[in-house]
């Protein structure tokens, strides 16, 4: 096991298998969103509650687990560099971190343009929406300590620190929040939570996780592979191919 | 006999490769100089060897085992004096002093004014360090080597600020203190001798130790 | 064992000279705390019912942020001057040092804090429920504040832009100002607050755990 990730963990090792990964990774990427996209939007019927404004929910939900997802892969990371020193994984929570926080934010957005018809107002103090709020912070928090150093390994420790902390952190912030929403607004919202989703409605959602995960370990893969060269760049394989 | 070896230490900062395949190894008795430059990773090897920073390539070795693996272990044989002097201005000499004293783990009581005497600051005991000249600061940041009772000193550019007669101070006490066994490395902007003793010396700054 | 309390002891006590000898740090944030919470009367009038709901929320809001102004003071000089060196490389255990400054920091401005919230809680009139609540969940809180402060200090201290610091503990310290708000709300309206006071007690004792090993980890990456 410790092997295999030092082996992965190599960045030459891992520049020469994310490009043909990621060829196939965005392929299915393609695909699903595609047909996702037509399933979900055309094929779907509409909600007898919410009618059509119902279908941003294959941008909201996906989106909204990303960035949940990205946030753990983030603290995973940190705890991987941390430990053991490699440095793929320095740089993929470094690119990680502004598509979390992209994420987040569409999941927002989406959920006050969804908002807008379904409570009349764009913003609700709903326990989700806050914590999805905060989490935004916290995403942003990261990047600006990431940021501020100069030196791009002691960020990348430094930001690990702070994934992990925000980690445990985001359970309590969660709970706080759900706490704190049904004190002041009483259980009228969960009623728009739909306990049972119909099948012609749940593959096209399927397929859109999909697709927004294999967009994410796309965007990883290329941009991690741009960073390899720039973190590597004195070493002599980067300028073999750099000569080429 | 104990022993310190440093094996095939890279230092790479902001991009820029300060040294690499950098090894050497020292036992009782022995004293190294480290000289280059401004800039050159003196202060940056001294605090890999330390453990202060920490590195990803080459090792540290205590007594043959890595220095991360027994931290503490290490910790109470080694005393790093850095570039500042890590004293407390709002705090008097004395004050100073019992704090240096507390965090070696002896349990003896100091008497502050021989100590200080042997520095050459006799009487200033009760005096605030923002009262004191830049080179009473650094000689109360160097009181730790007559108070700490470590093996392997690493002193980053001890005689900075200091004039003539503290100079002769330090060099001496770091003279009998190899003589006592201790291993001592030290850092200074150009080569120099130490009543004229045979030195260990490496230059940085070339790239090519 | 006893060597440890004893060197904490000599931390904790330098800590508390320091802040003693150069105090200006601490007062002027005590004041910044005095002035805020005066403010928002003049915001939001003097009516009771107004200031019985609104005061306890912003006194707890006024103290998050002036507990900001001060966490740098953990280890703002030690940074300068180099002996945070000394500390990490001290034969003691760094995470032991740091819960003892840590400590200090909530002596010299959690307690004077909390007693300044009682104070002002007394003389805006607000009911002596609200008061009770004030203080058990300052007491709680406060502390939380202080060791959560003193990683994001540890991480961001000496860092270019100020207000990272600010940036990265008003979030995380979301859930101690939820919960304690809450505590208050229904001590107001006279329902128990116990279920409220347990959980700032659990974050408390998950803080006390984590928050020094964190810093010490902190502090080794930011002098490497």
């Amino acid at each position: 096991m410790y092997k295999w990730i030092h082996q992965f963990g190599s960045p030459k090792y891992f520049y020469d298998i994310s490009l043909c990964l990621s060829k196939w990774v965005t392929i299915v990427c393609i695909v699903c969103f595609i047909s996702g996209l037509y399933g979900g939007l055309v094929l779907a019927p509409a909600d007898y509650q919410q009618g059509d404004s119902f279908r941003i929910i294959y941008v909201h939900v996906p989106a909204a687990w990303m960035s949940l997802f990205i946030y753990i892969v983030l603290a995973a990371s940190g705890a991987i560099s941390l430990i053991w020193h490699i440095k793929i994984s320095d740089i993929i929570a470094r690119v990680s971190a502004p598509i979390g926080a992209s994420y987040t934010f569409l999941a927002l957005s989406t959920g006050a343009i969804w908002g807008k018809p379904m409570w009349g107002t764009y913003w609700v103090w709903d326990a989700r929406l806050t914590s999805e709020l905060i989490l935004l912070f916290l995403y942003l928090g990261y990047m600006a300590l990431q940021s501020a150093f100069d030196d791009k390994r002691i960020a990348a420790r430094a930001g690990a620190v702070l994934a992990l902390i925000g980690i445990i952190n985001i359970p309590i912030i969660h709970y706080s929040v759900e706490w704190w929403s049904t004190l002041h607004q009483g259980p009228t919202i969960t009623k728009l939570d739909k306990p049972s989703i119909h099948f012609t409605m749940l593959i096209p959602l399927i397929l859109m996780v999909i697709a927004f995960k294999t967009f994410y370990i796309t965007t990883v893969l290329i941009k991690t592979r741009s960073e390899i060269l720039k973190y590597e760049c004195n070493s002599s394989w980067v300028k073999k191919i750099l000569g080429n | 006999m104990s022993k310190f070896s440093i094996n095939n230490l890279e230092c790479v900062r902001q991009n820029n490769i300060l040294f690499k395949g950098l090894s050497l190894t020292m036992e009782d008795g022995a004293l190294l100089q480290i000289n280059g430059a401004n800039g050159s990773g003196k202060s940056s090897l001294l605090q890999i060897c330390a453990g202060l920073i920490q590195i990803t390539t080459g090792e540290v070795l205590w007594n043959n085992i890595n220095i991360n693996q027994q931290r503490y272990e290490f910790q109470s044989n080694i005393l790093y004096i850095g570039h500042a002097n890590a004293i407390k201005a709002t705090l008097t000499v004395e004050e100073n002093m019992t704090i240096i004293h507390s965090l070696t783990g002896s349990k003896s009581k100091i008497n502050y004014s021989a100590i200080l005497k042997k520095i050459g600051m006799s009487g200033m005991n009760k005096i605030f360090a923002y009262n004191m000249s830049a080179g009473q600061k650094r000689r109360l940041g160097l009181i730790r080597l007559f108070m700490a009772k470590s093996k392997l000193w690493f002193l980053d550019e001890p005689f900075n600020a200091l004039d003539k007669e503290g100079k002769k101070i330090i060099e001496n006490l770091i003279i009998s203190h190899c003589d006592n066994g201790g291993i001592t490395i030290f850092t200074t902007h150009q080569r120099m001798e130490i009543n004229g003793r045979p030195l260990q010396s490496i230059n940085l700054g070339n790239n090519n130790v | 064992m006893s060597e440890y309390i004893n060197i904490f002891n000599v931390i904790l006590r330098r800590d508390l000279i320091l802040a003693f000898r150069d105090k200006t740090d601490f007062i002027n944030s005590l004041f910044f705390f005095i002035i805020v919470i005066t403010l928002f009367p003049l915001s939001f009038g003097t009516k009771s019912t107004i200031v019985n709901e609104i005061i306890p929320g912003m006194i707890w809001i006024s103290a998050l942020l002036a507990t900001c102004l001060t966490l740098e003071t953990i280890f703002r000089s030690d940074f300068e001057d180099g002996s945070i060196e000394q500390l990490t490389l001290s034969r003691y255990p760094l995470t032991l040092l740091v819960s003892a400054k840590i400590f200090a920091h909530w002596i010299t401005f959690g307690i004077p804090l909390i007693i300044i919230s009682l104070l002002m809680g007394i003389l805006l009139s607000l009911s002596n429920e609200i008061i009770m609540a004030l203080f058990i969940t300052l007491i709680l809180g406060t502390p939380i504040l202080s060791l959560l402060g003193s990683v994001m200090v540890a991480l961001t201290i000496g860092l270019r832009g100020g207000m990272l610091l600010n940036l990265l503990i008003l979030p995380l310290s979301m859930p101690v100002l939820i919960f304690s708000t809450v505590a208050i709300q229904n001590a107001a309206s006279n329902q128990s607050m116990i279920a409220e006071v347990y959980f700032l007690a659990g974050i408390l004792v998950l803080t006390i755990t984590l928050a020094p090993l964190a810093t010490a980890a902190a502090l080794r990456i930011r002098l490497s």
